[in-house]
């Protein structure tokens, strides 16, 4: 009882909101290209550029913003690539993300032996982090629950202010419908005069503008350093989150923030002698078994409509009256 | 101009844009790619110790490749082969180093059950996806890091040799995969991974189940109208696709490491999906892009120490061909829309 005490307390709340939000900026960044029928599996390397650039950026400049900026910057470069192979050629979804995922891999390793000589990570050079944000007066009013609202680097905010602002963008603005209309009937969307390629474009671009956040938030947020792929997998499960929520932002930041759980227990957990490579696991096997629960959970309705239709093309019998 | 001729001419002229990008990244990361480029072929073609050093960075990516083809012919994506890999290696040094068994069944055995731990890890994302659709593209990505974390979980925690670091003991050695020169470490790998290949293309060449399968990765509508049951052959297809990745696992354990470690052959599995993509899904093609794969990374053995560039200079000239391709396949294909689409061509 006294372990689980200790486990479960208000640290480990913060701790949860903490991890997540990268994966809620990538989820959210993502949801813009899902809505609008592309699959990204590219999130994994945006997020890693905007990482390694945003450190780069922070320490040429001596500024955090301009490290952010320089981290958005380069994530919007891929994204550009990828609404360019995938959208203009037409390459395939799958090859063109991992390709980029490989390529982001690469390329910031090359780059930081090609700067700094070293292997592996970069820590100090003078790195600036983001600055924590300390909400007034909560320190009052909250007590020793204060830090649940206050005192998070400027992103987490961003990355929870956005969920409610994208539920609007989506329901109540032009670029917002549009995004869905080309996602759910491009043709229609094409018969209605609207520039499928445009919209496409315009959705992996703001994808990439929350994905290069997410990263910048990785390296400059809580730990200041980069650290070779040190996405690990969090682009992927914002993918696997995505699947399961169909870009849907509430139900991403319930996903996320089962993900970000499962983050902040795993480091938890290892504090107190489990095994790090098992506990390390946990995040992934939630994400797995989110998503063959979620596979499961949807199959009912997808197998009855196959069965209708079927029926009614081979007319064996008549679609039952009663559904 | 013929249209195969066209075809190839177009993946060369994609691979020679490629390496002219990956030529700009040299530069950028204040390296000369003359020097880059020669070291590279030196050092993977160099002499013959070199050439076999080749060959047997060769044999991973090759079986790895294999494994992602015979899932590309179904349409399906098992990005998880590196994680099979993992799985493979492990439990084909647990056969090596726990058991004393009689020297060649010592050895089938071990590849068999790299070949089980393989088909064992694949199953339940396959399962998943075959009857209910769930995105195999990700459970398998997923399952690859959870692959890692535990086969260094079960050789630290469970497994480890007596006063080492991080490695299980090493395999009696009646379960070692036989070495071809006593030069080198190229074992019977590279004959397997050459006898897999010839076997996968003349499956889906010359067998009906091997053309049904081909006509689910190309038209999976018209495979279920023409009877084929597509999820029951989507999960087999997944299963042998996840037991060679095991299989390739298996090779590199006995044949190479001859033990288990952390850090067991990093990136071999991406490197087959790679090369199995770039040769489209072809069997034989993919012995020729393994071959260009092994060849690069067995060159940039050297660079770091001829060099001043990282030898993942290679990776990022890996992904720029990749991407060079896919853009270039979908020109050509632009203009013929008419033909079959493949949901895994590129």
């Amino acid at each position: 009882m006294e372990v689980l005490e200790k486990l479960f307390n208000v640290a480990l709340v913060v701790a949860t909101i903490r991890t997540t939000a990268p994966i809620l900026l990538v989820a959210l960044g993502g949801s813009f290209t899902t809505r609008a029928g592309i699959f990204n599996i590219g999130l994994e390397g945006q997020m890693l550029v905007g990482a390694f650039f945003a450190v780069i950026g922070s320490i040429w400049t001596g500024s955090a913003l301009i490290g952010v900026a320089c981290g958005v910057a380069a994530a919007l470069v891929f994204a550009l690539v990828f609404a360019l192979l995938v959208v203009t050629f037409r390459a395939n979804e799958v090859v063109v993300g991992l390709a980029l995922n490989i390529l982001a891999g690469g390329m910031t390793i090359s780059l930081m032996k090609a700067i700094f000589g070293t292997r592996g990570s970069i820590v100090g050079h003078g790195i600036v982090g983001l600055p924590k944000l300390t909400v007034p007066g909560a320190r009052d009013l909250l007590g020793s629950y204060a830090p649940l609202v206050s005192g998070f680097t400027p992103l987490v905010y961003v990355a929870f202010l956005l969920v409610p602002l994208l539920v609007l963008f989506y329901r109540r603005t032009r670029l917002g419908l549009h995004i869905g209309v080309v996602g759910e009937k491009p043709d229609a969307a094409e018969a209605q005069g609207l520039s499928v390629t445009r919209i496409r474009y315009t959705a992996s671009l703001l994808c990439g503008l929350l994905a290069g956040l997410a990263g910048a938030h990785m390296s400059l947020g809580y730990i200041t350093m980069f650290t070779e792929n040190m996405s690990s997998g969090r682009g992927f499960m914002a993918v696997a989150i995505l699947i399961f929520s169909n870009g849907d932002p509430v139900r991403l930041l319930l996903g996320c923030l089962l993900f970000g759980f499962a983050d902040a227990l795993s480091l938890r957990l290892q504090t107190f002698g489990f095994p790090s490579y098992l506990v390390l696991t946990v995040p992934y096997v939630v994400a797995l078994v989110a998503l063959f629960l979620l596979a499961w959970k949807t199959r009912p309705k997808l197998v009855r409509e196959t069965a209708d239709s079927m029926r009614r093309l081979l007319s064996i019998r008549p679609a039952s009256p009663e559904r | 101009m013929s249209d195969p001729v066209r075809a190839v001419l177009g993946q060369v002229l994609a691979v020679a844009i490629a390496i002219a990008l990956g030529a700009l990244v040299i530069l950028a990361v204040g390296e000369s790619p003359v020097r880059v480029f020669r070291v590279l072929f030196l050092g993977a073609f160099g002499d013959a110790t070199k050439i076999a050093g080749t060959l047997l960075q060769t044999t991973p990516i090759l079986v790895c490749g294999i494994a992602a083809c015979i899932s590309l012919r179904a349409g399906l994506f098992n990005i998880g082969v590196e994680g099979q890999l993992f799985m493979g290696g492990f439990a084909a040094a647990w056969i090596g180093f726990g058991f004393s068994l009689p020297p060649v069944f010592h050895v089938l055995l071990g590849l068999a059950v790299a070949a089980l731990a393989g088909l064992a890890w694949i199953a339940i994302p396959a399962f998943f996806r075959a009857r209910y659709g769930a995105n195999e593209v990700v459970s398998t990505i997923l399952s690859n890091y959870v692959a890692v974390l535990l086969t260094s979980y079960l050789t630290i925690f469970l497994f480890k040799r007596p006063g080492g670091w991080s490695e299980t003991p090493p395999i009696h050695e009646s379960a070692y995969l036989p070495a071809i020169f006593d030069f080198s470490r190229l074992n019977w790998g590279i004959v397997i991974g050459l006898a897999l290949a010839v076997g996968v293309w003349f499956y889906f060449r010359a067998t009906p189940r091997g053309y049904a399968i081909t006509t689910m990765g190309s038209n999976p509508k018209f495979a279920e109208y023409g009877g084929i049951d597509i999820r029951r052959q989507g999960f087999a297809v997944l299963l042998v696709s996840g037991a060679v990745g095991g299989l390739a696992g298996g090779i590199e354990a006995l044949g190479v490491h001859r033990r288990f470690m952390e850090g067991f052959a990093p990136g071999f599995g991406f490197d087959g999906v790679i090369a199995a993509l770039l040769a489209n899904g072809h069997p034989l093609g993919t012995i020729v892009t393994a071959l260009f794969f092994g060849a690069l990374r067995n060159g940039s053995l050297l660079l770091e120490v001829d060099t001043n560039a990282s030898r993942e200079i290679i990776t990022v000239i890996q992904a720029l061909i990749i991407l060079a391709v896919s853009a270039q396949i979908l020109m050509r294909r632009r203009a013929d829309s008419t033909a079959g689409e493949r949901r895994w061509k590129f």
